[in-house]
């Protein structure tokens, strides 16, 4: 068993450009998927618009590819209905920060038990490299050609202040911890928020002097702090850099959850 | 046994959803259609469905359609303002051929405009008013019965066609209260079947493709893009758009006579009304109060696909007279089909038309 | 158990020779059929998952998998090893 068999091999090779990091994110979270022992038809995959969200098209599951933002929106419906079933969701920046921002909030306020896996790759991928609310300070776009004026936004903060049951942030360099993450979020009821960091080099790197997808993967290497690192600095009173990724499992907890079968639901 | 109730026409329009087997409810609060929400609240988690409010009307329409590929029936009821935010995912319903009932109890617009007053401003937006070619089918009530049985009835063309059904009300016939008889069930039509290992959106002969319910393995794959038979995306290919859109325009253009429902009276009068909605109860007062065989009445309860063939039933008519709640939206409409002139009587600012209005034209035309 | 990369699959994105801890992977140097320049494999036989694999009975490592976006790299079975006559000459 291996999350080979989770993807419609007649479809492959897919529609990501060479060194697109949404690749590693699917893998790693069918990775997971696989682990659980899930049934194919228990299983859905959600997913709005964007480059990540084209991922369900890949997979054997029944899958929703829906409108732009509305992903989470479409899947509490599908949940809700149907709570014995398993729902995933992919979704990006664009579509989870941007144009889906209230549907983020209110899932991760209602605690439903969803399992989101949000591909960060900083821009628009799809419409061909626009800033997107994560796009850092200073970094450029084709909308922001002198450099993002914009504070970006910390997408797993927000799924923690949100009220989400469980928030870690990995990248696409760190399969291993991320298939890891994706797999207590699936374990964990009610909303498991995951962000993977992913490179874009057509869109991203291209335009922020990374010449080859390595250079970016570096940079996103070299810039990723161990949350545990993070709190140690944090109690010595050293300065966080700004431009660093806190990464590691951000939050666990068990707030009531939604969405959830009425036998699993009973104590 | 059949009962009698007295209701408003909001909480007839919920208990025809319940009696159709509607499970699922995914709403968001607004005047004038609040009431339907409300019932459902109370009602759907005693009869083991789901009731959510969601943030907004976007998202109300998302979770329909979501639950929808359950297999449950969904609805969602909402009013000018909300009916624009759900512009985009009945677009998504209507691409993807997704069953689910949307009631539309119309307020005065544009914009927030008159939340507690009538009108029928929405009926062309609920025709065209996402981007992109499509139809769907929208019917009438003009009574609180009506309220119930014409909800209930928009679950089995949902299902039947697969397809958006609006339930276009108005303020007054949500917030009236009459009697209303309760039948002891409701006719419930299935969706259409799907054969496992066939692919999921070949259309059946009507042109309706089988229902593949999620959660069965058959690993459907629902997009909004242009997609081929298998439902993967072929946004690409010009040929194959142009078979879509087509074909989701025809499944419903082509079956307008079988879903056309209307009354007829006087078919051969010369001077004939077509209404539907509240107006349809002042045009009944003035058949009441000069009840002579003059004056023809065409009275619509689906009013998309529009039933052009009823037109010609009126073989005498000299000319058609349609009183609206909006500035002659349907009215123009009729013009693209009457052989005789079309007579507009629009009414704006949320009442309706005084039977005696409506006697001045028919006088006015003699 | 031996690694190979689907050369249908591949975009030559070369991810694969960043990641893998004995450096299995090599940048490619010539352009295959459809222009994409697939990595090479430098002594595959090093590889985690293809030596102890069968001992362990589960995957090991794999993280070229993992990262691989194309979903190209994959282990195949090799065919079991035939014992040959060899005919001494004296």
């Amino acid at each position: 068993m291996s999350f080979n068999e989770w993807l419609r091999q007649d479809r492959l090779p897919h529609i990501y450009c060479a060194g697109c990091g949404n690749g590693t994110i699917i893998n790693c979270t069918l990775a997971a998927v696989d682990s659980m022992g899930w049934k194919k038809e228990d299983t859905v995959f959600v997913s709005g618009i964007g480059c990540s969200s084209r991922a369900p098209g890949y997979i054997v599951t029944d899958s929703l590819h829906t409108t732009h933002g509305r992903a989470l929106a479409f899947a509490t419906g599908v949940k809700m209905a149907r709570p014995d079933l398993h729902v995933v969701v992919f979704t990006g920046d664009g579509d989870l920060a941007a144009i889906g921002g209230n549907h983020f909030i209110h899932a991760c306020r209602r605690n439903i038990d969803l399992t989101v896996v949000c591909m960060n790759n900083q821009i628009y991928g799809m419409t061909g490299g626009q800033g997107s609310p994560t796009t850092p300070r200073g970094c450029l776009s084709t909308t922001t050609p002198y450099g993002c004026t914009e504070p970006a936004f910390d997408l797993s903060e927000l799924a923690i202040a949100a009220g989400a049951n469980f928030v870690a942030r990995w990248t696409s360099y760190h399969v291993k911890e991320l298939e890891r993450a994706v797999k207590t979020g699936l374990e964990t009821p009610g909303l498991s928020f995951i962000e993977a960091l992913v490179q874009c080099p057509t869109n991203f790197g291209r335009r922020n002097k990374f010449k080859k997808v390595a250079d970016q993967i570096e940079y996103i290497k070299a810039h990723s702090l161990l949350k545990a690192k993070r709190d140690r600095m944090l109690e010595q009173g050293e300065p966080i850099p700004e431009d660093m990724y806190v990464v590691g499992e951000l939050m666990k907890r068990s707030r009531p959850a939604m969405g959830i079968p009425k036998k699993e639901a009973a104590p | 046994m059949t009962r009698t109730e007295f209701w408003q026409g909001n909480i007839a329009s919920a208990e025809g959803a319940l009696a159709a087997g509607c499970r699922f409810f995914g709403g968001y609060p607004i005047t004038p259609s609040t009431e339907i929400a409300e019932h459902m609240a109370a009602k759907l988690p005693k009869k083991g469905g789901v009731f959510i409010q969601m943030e907004d009307e976007l998202a109300s329409i998302a979770s329909v359609i979501g639950a929808s590929w359950t297999g449950a029936r969904a609805m969602t009821a909402t009013s000018g303002p909300g009916f624009s935010l759900m512009m985009e995912n009945i677009g998504y319903a209507a691409m993807t051929e997704t069953p689910c009932v949307i009631v539309n109890v119309q307020r005065g617009g544009p914009s927030t405009g008159q939340p507690t007053m009538a009108a029928q401003g929405d009926m062309m937006q609920c025709r065209f008013g996402s981007h992109g070619d499509y139809a769907v089918i929208a019917l009438s009530p003009a009574s609180v019965q009506e309220m119930y049985d014409l909800t209930a009835k928009a679950f089995n063309l949902a299902d039947e066609y697969r397809v958006p059904v609006f339930l276009m009300a108005d303020e007054v016939i949500g917030h009236m209260r009459e009697r209303i008889i309760i039948p002891d069930s409701v006719a419930h039509t299935g969706r259409p079947a799907f054969v496992p290992g066939t692919p999921p959106f070949r259309p059946n002969e009507n042109l309706v493709p089988g229902f593949p319910v999620f959660g069965n393995g058959y690993g459907t794959h629902v997009t909004g893009l242009t997609h081929d038979e298998r439902g993967f995306p072929c946004a690409t290919n010009p040929q194959l758009h142009a078979a879509l859109v087509k074909r989701l325009v025809d499944k419903i253009e082509s079956a307008s006579e079988k879903l056309a429902d209307f009354d007829i009276v006087n078919p051969d009068a010369e001077q004939v009304f077509i209404a539907y909605g509240s107006p349809v109860r002042t045009v009944q007062q003035v058949l009441h109060d000069h009840p002579d065989s003059s004056i023809g009445f065409l009275r619509i309860r689906t009013v998309w696909p529009f039933p052009a063939h009823a037109l010609s039933i009126f073989k005498n008519a000299q000319r058609f007279i349609v009183p609206e709640l909006n500035l002659g939206q349907i009215a123009r409409e009729i013009e693209r089909y009457a052989k005789v002139p079309v007579v507009s009587v629009p009414k704006l600012g949320g009442e309706l038309h005084t039977p005696k209005e409506l006697w001045k034209i028919l006088e006015a035309g003699a | 158990m031996k690694l190979a990369i689907d050369e249908t699959r591949c975009k030559g994105c070369n991810l694969c020779t960043q990641v893998c801890p004995y450096r299995i992977f090599k940048e490619g140097k010539h352009p295959n059929r459809r222009g994409i320049v697939v990595p090479e494999l430098d002594r595959p036989e090093r590889c985690t998952n293809c030596r102890l694999r069968h001992l362990y009975g589960r995957q090991l490592c794999g993280v070229c998998q993992l990262t691989c976006p194309d979903q190209a790299i994959h282990w195949v079975e090799e065919e079991p090893y035939e014992p040959h006559k060899v005919a001494i000459e004296y």
